[in-house]
């Protein structure tokens, strides 16, 4: 079978639209379904326009597809806005006061017929249901999920399951074209958004403390590990600081003193916390931010998605010091991405970023993978009896790699002086001429064994004529553009950048200079990370796949665009 | 036997003689050997400033962090490991300027730290513009017609935000500072220790003799710490009286010592636990 097909849910924010695609991807996971799931909406609360729409295949996907098989349209506006994504042969549902079916517009008196379930409220499970019935989907598995969802609540489990019914009754004798042949086959994976893959890579990190002060799309990440917190009783804190620059001094604070920590903001807060990076740095105290990337300057468009930040983050705050820079493409890699980004910050003592984004962070993807916890944390920690004399213990000892022995205050007879002046290798300031030097150097030093810590960008058809360059969350889309345009004879592959900085220089250009040509695609307007290689490598690349009005990729845009380059 | 030597360093001190900072190292020293508490046993976290310098001047564990921010890198040290004893050095400037915001939180979460605020009402390191504490009126090169604005009053918005612990020190008066250092830090939840500090550089109204004839005692017989409203009459008053030591208390419950997951076992001493289940 070649299932590929895509329902979208549209409606005013408060209309559970949400809930719709939940119940949605629950049932095709059930019956053994791949589903990605993007969640669109506007920075209110109520009303507006919002779609969530899911992508069933059964073949794994992670990227949206601009046609839309099946429209449901909760609401007037959503038919009038999405009418031209849809395909030939599609159906779109709309709330009416009496049932027909006519020229692909099925109405259905969706609010009536929820009224008389158990309230305007089971709208969006009637909704469910029709779509399931329209897909031809057994009852039994809507069944199953609407009590997976509601089991708890006696109550709300019967009107819903009753709206579920009529919903799927109604719609049962339409004929819909991409209707399949649904298996209980075993549910591959599990369900979840980006932001819970990072907050379980922080768990599975021995993450202590989180400080954050919330910012779409980055809050996710926070909200999961407060109620890992709270639900499990791990050692774990979270606190909402007063603002961004609390929430990063909070984490600095709490890792000098000697617990994993980390923090999750978008863009504007970020640009708050520039002042802790530095701070963080020039005190070497280990620290993971995640920034969760959205549309600027300012406060831009909240609730949509951007890759715009590279160049700040492995820039950002005044003069000049190492750090990592990470942008994982999917669940698994943003999982194991923090995983590695704690270690390394704690091994160098440097901050590692992570840059995620909107698209990713609220995105439903089906994780096949296993999450593999690593069994033991290597915390790079001197006791007392580590260091060779504890009244003369200096903090940043200059050594030829630039790391120094990292002892904790009040945990042994050693004093731990640090400052974020310049100082002297015992951590009081000085503002000696050679010392400056001597620490500048020092920091800098631990540059050439964080280059080896980098992994080379990832290929995918690597050997290929033409290459197209990517980084960050667009990873799923440039590899089916790249199926597409292959399967259309184009001898196409491309390269993926999770770890950008300390910038994978050898790898890079051993790949690039293989291509004939390579092109860049971001959702950017000036390229940035095709200016990174540039400046790195002194390579160019032939073009610019760039989009930045605020949503993902689809991968017949980079298909599109890269087709249209090779003509000229 | 723990001795007021232990804590000298032979870091050079770099505050101008007769400064009133001195008065307060020796104030916090004397209180840390009264204690009993050794260096190691003691950490001080600072901001920018000449306050701020503060911990270089004497042996202790300590972070001089980023102008205004001591407090959140105090509040996470804290509550990585409760154990700490945690005292912030800090500047008028440092504490109710850049960092005020962090000042007001850092009170609502009642964390368990002791705040020395080295009051002396200008900005010191950067050559003596005017603090948020400077009276209406004062002349200083940046503000040559005088300064504007209303004074803020740290007590007064301390004690309305029902701080657990609110005091005024007088760097001049080194055994009532130490016994409020002393029972500042015995406060289990946040405790603010305003010290007037006279800068003899720029500063040349608040002096030591303009001091030393308006502050005295308050008389803890008489004065119940507890009592809300009589602390704010305290907290105003000022000019030819001025009163030093403990306007208000009160005990409610400190930040850590509400999260039940860290109640007990500081954070740091804690087992790592993986909950499979939540990764499946
Ligand atoms: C972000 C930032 N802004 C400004 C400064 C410059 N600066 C250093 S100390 C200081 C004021 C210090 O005043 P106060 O806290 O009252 O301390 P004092 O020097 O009087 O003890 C300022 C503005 C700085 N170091 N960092
Ligand atoms: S400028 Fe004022 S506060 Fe600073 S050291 Fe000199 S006297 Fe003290």
């Amino acid at each position: 079978m070649n299932i590929d097909i895509t329902v979208k849910i549209g409606g005013e924010a408060g209309q559970g639209i949400q809930s719709v695609g939940q119940i949605l991807s629950f049932v095709c996971q059930k019956a053994g379904l791949y589903v990605f799931g993007i969640n669109d909406y506007e920075s209110r609360i109520r009303g507006g326009h919002s779609f969530f729409q899911l992508r069933i295949s059964d073949k794994p996907i992670n990227a949206p597809n601009n046609v839309v098989n099946l429209l449901v349209s909760l609401d007037k506006r959503t038919y009038e806005i999405h009418k031209n994504e849809l395909s030939i042969n599609a159906i779109s549902v709309i709330d009416s006061e009496d049932l027909h079916f006519n020229d692909g517009i099925l109405s259905l008196p969706i609010m009536k017929e929820a009224i008389k379930a158990g309230g305007s409220q089971t709208a969006n499970i009637v909704a469910a249901g029709a779509c399931l019935s329209l897909l031809k989907t057994p009852f039994e598995f809507l069944e199953e999920a609407v009590h997976e969802i509601f089991g708890r609540k006696k109550e709300m489990l019967e009107s819903n399951i009753a709206a579920a019914k009529i919903g799927f009754q109604m719609a049962s004798s339409v004929q819909f074209n991409y209707a399949f042949k649904w298996d209980k086959n075993s549910s591959k994976g599990i369900i979840m958004e980006g932001s819970k893959a990072i907050a379980l890579g922080a768990l599975a990190s021995d993450c202590r403390f989180a400080a954050f002060y919330p910012m779409s799309p980055a809050t996710g990440i926070m909200t999961h590990l407060s109620s890992f917190a709270s639900a499990y009783k791990i050692p774990l804190v979270v606190e909402q600081a007063e603002d961004e620059l609390s929430a990063i001094n909070m984490i600095i604070g709490a890792s000098f003193a000697g617990v994993r920590s980390m923090t999750s903001t978008s863009g504007g807060g970020f640009c708050l916390m520039t002042e802790g990076l530095g701070l963080a740095a020039i005190t070497e105290t280990p620290i993971v931010i995640v920034n969760a990337q959205r549309p600027g300057p300012a406060t831009g468009l909240p609730t949509r998605t951007a890759q715009a930040d590279l160049l700040f983050v492995i820039r950002a705050s005044q003069d000049e010091f190492p750090r990592f820079v990470f942008a994982p493409g999917t669940p698994k890699e943003a999982f194991d991405t923090i995983i590695k980004a704690f270690h390394l910050s704690e091994k160098y003592q440097v901050p590692s970023i992570v840059l995620s984004d909107h698209h990713f962070n609220s995105s439903m993807f089906l994780v096949e993978e296993p999450l593999n916890v690593p069994p033991t944390i290597e915390r790079f920690l001197a006791k007392d009896e580590d260091l060779e004399n504890i009244n003369e213990y200096k903090r940043f000892l200059l050594t030829p790699d630039g790391v120094s022995k990292r002892a904790l205050p009040c945990m042994g007879k050693a004093l731990v002086v640090v400052s974020g002046n310049e100082h002297s290798e015992d951590g009081h300031v000085s503002e000696a001429a050679q010392n400056r030097i001597n620490m500048v150097n020092k920091r800098n030093a631990k540059l050439v064994s964080m280059q080896k810590e980098i992994s080379s960008p990832e290929s995918y058809y690597g050997d290929s004529e033409i290459l197209i360059i990517g980084w960050g969350a667009t990873k799923p889309a440039i590899q089916e553009s790249i199926n597409i345009l292959r399967k259309n004879g184009i001898n196409v592959g491309s390269l993926h950048f999770k770890d950008l900085w300390p910038f994978p220089l050898e790898f890079s250009e051993k790949i690039l200079k293989n291509s004939k040509k390579f092109f860049v695609a971001e959702e950017n307007s000036t390229a940035q990370l095709g200016q990174l290689i540039k400046e790195q490598t002194g390579l160019s690349y032939s073009g610019a796949i760039l989009k930045y009005d605020g949503r993902p990729f689809f991968p017949i845009e980079i298909v599109n665009k890269l087709t249209d380059f090779l003509k000229v | 036997m723990l001795n007021i030597k232990d804590y000298d360093n032979s870091y050079e001190n770099k505050w101008c003689p007769g400064c009133g900072n001195f008065g307060i190292l020796n104030a916090m020293k004397d209180a840390f050997v009264k204690l009993g508490k050794y260096p190691h046993e003691i950490l001080i976290v600072s901001g920018i400033g000449q306050a701020a310098k503060t911990p270089h001047f004497m042996n202790c564990n300590m972070f001089h962090s980023l102008h205004g921010r001591a407090l959140p890198i105090a509040t996470g040290a804290k509550i990585a490991n409760h154990n700490l004893m945690i005292i912030v050095s800090s500047g008028d400037g440092d504490c109710y300027g850049e960092g005020g915001n962090h000042f007001i939180h850092a009170i609502r979460r009642n964390i368990d730290i002791t705040v020395l605020v080295h009051n002396n009402k200008v900005y010191g390191l950067t050559k003596g513009q005017a603090s948020p504490t400077a009276d209406i009126g004062v002349k200083t090169k940046s503000q040559p017609n005088g300064v504007i604005s209303e004074p803020f009053n740290p007590l007064h918005i301390a004690i309305s935000l029902e701080a657990g612990f609110v005091a005024r020190g007088f760097s001049g008066n080194k055994e009532h500072l130490s016994i409020l250092i002393q029972e500042g830090i015995k406060h289990k939840g946040f405790s603010l220790i305003d010290i007037l500090q006279p800068c003899v550089s720029f500063n040349k109204m608040n002096t030591f003799n303009w001091y030393k004839k308006r502050v005295y005692e308050i008389d803890e017989t008489s004065h119940d710490m507890f009592d809300y409203q009589k602390a704010i009459k305290l907290a105003k008053e000022w000019k030819d009286k001025i009163p030093i030591g403990i306007l208000y208390k009160n005990n409610r419950a400190s930040y850590t010592e509400q999260i039940s997951s860290i109640k007990d076992v500081p954070l740091i001493l804690q087992k790592r636990r993986i909950e499979k289940e939540i990764f499946l």
